[in-house]
C-alpha cells in the first residue's frame, strides 16, 4: 500500500523524449515519401514501406502506456477520460466522413488521418477535462 | 470528496510542491485533491493520513456517513410478541 511513482517531472520528460523520437521517425519517413524517396518501390516492398511508416505509432502507443503507468492516479484518471472522449469524437468524425463519402460524394480522406485526428482532438479537449470524475 | 488538506498543509507551512514530493504525486494531483476535482483512492488516502499522523476520517469527510445507526438486524415487525 505504499506504492510510489517516479518523479512527475522525470515521467513527463521521458514521455516527451520518447514521443519526439517516435514521431520524428514518423515525420521523417513521411517527408521522404512526399519528396519522392520511395516512388520506385513496388509490390511487397511497398507493403513493407507502409508497415514501416506505421511502426512508430506502435512505439508511441507504448510511450503513452508507459506514461500512464508511471503517472500518479490523478493524471491517470485525466488521461483515461481524455482518451475516451477524444477517441469517441474522432470515431464519430471519421465515421461521419466515411458515410459522407459513401452517400454524399464527399472527397476521399485517407485512413491514416485517424491518428493525427485523434491527437488533435485530444489536444483540443484536454484543457476542458480537468477533473478525474 | 470534501477534505481539510489545504488547511492541514498550510498549518505545517508546506507548499503544494512540498506535499506532492512527500506523497510521490504530481503538484497537479495535490491541487486537484484540494479543490475536490479528484477523490483519492484508498491507497492515497492512507498515505495522506500517515503523512499527517491523523485518521482518514479527520482529513476526509465521509459522504456516506449516517447520522444515526439503523437497526437493520432484528425481528421482523410482524413477528409475534413473546
Amino acid at each position: 500500500m505504499t506504492a510510489t511513482h517516479p518523479s512527475p517531472e522525470l515521467v513527463q520528460r521521458q514521455y516527451i523524449i520518447r514521443t519526439l523520437l517516435f514521431m520524428g521517425g514518423y515525420v521523417a519517413v513521411n517527408l521522404a515519401a512526399i519528396f519522392g524517396a520511395f516512388d520506385d518501390v513496388r509490390g511487397s516492398g511497398a507493403a513493407g514501406l507502409a508497415l514501416t511508416v506505421t511502426a512508430p505509432l506502435i512505439g508511441h502507443t507504448w510511450a503513452t502506456l508507459a506514461y500512464w503507468r508511471d503517472s500518479d492516479e490523478f493524471v491517470r484518471g485525466l488521461m483515461a477520460k481524455r482518451f475516451i472522449l477524444a477517441a469517441g469524437i474522432a470515431f464519430c468524425f471519421a465515421s461521419a466522413w466515411g458515410f459522407m463519402e459513401t452517400y454524399a460524394g464527399a472527397w476521399h480522406a485517407p485512413g491514416f488521418l485517424i491518428f493525427p485526428l485523434f491527437w488533435f482532438t485530444y489536444g483540443v479537449i484536454s484543457p476542458f477535462v480537468r477533473t478525474s470524475h | 470528496m470534501k477534505n481539510r488538506l489545504k488547511v492541514l498543509r498550510a498549518e505545517r507551512g508546506w507548499t503544494q510542491e512540498d506535499l506532492s514530493k512527500q506523497l510521490g504525486v504530481s503538484r497537479q494531483a495535490v491541487n486537484a485533491l484540494e479543490t475536490e476535482k479528484h477523490s483519492p483512492s484508498l491507497d492515497l488516502a492512507y498515505r495522506i493520513s500517515a503523512l499527517f499522523g491523523l485518521g482518514t476520517e479527520e482529513i476526509f469527510e465521509n459522504p456516506y456517513e449516517v447520522s444515526a445507526p439503523k437497526n437493520v438486524i432484528g425481528p421482523p415487525s410482524n413477528a409475534p410478541a413473546g
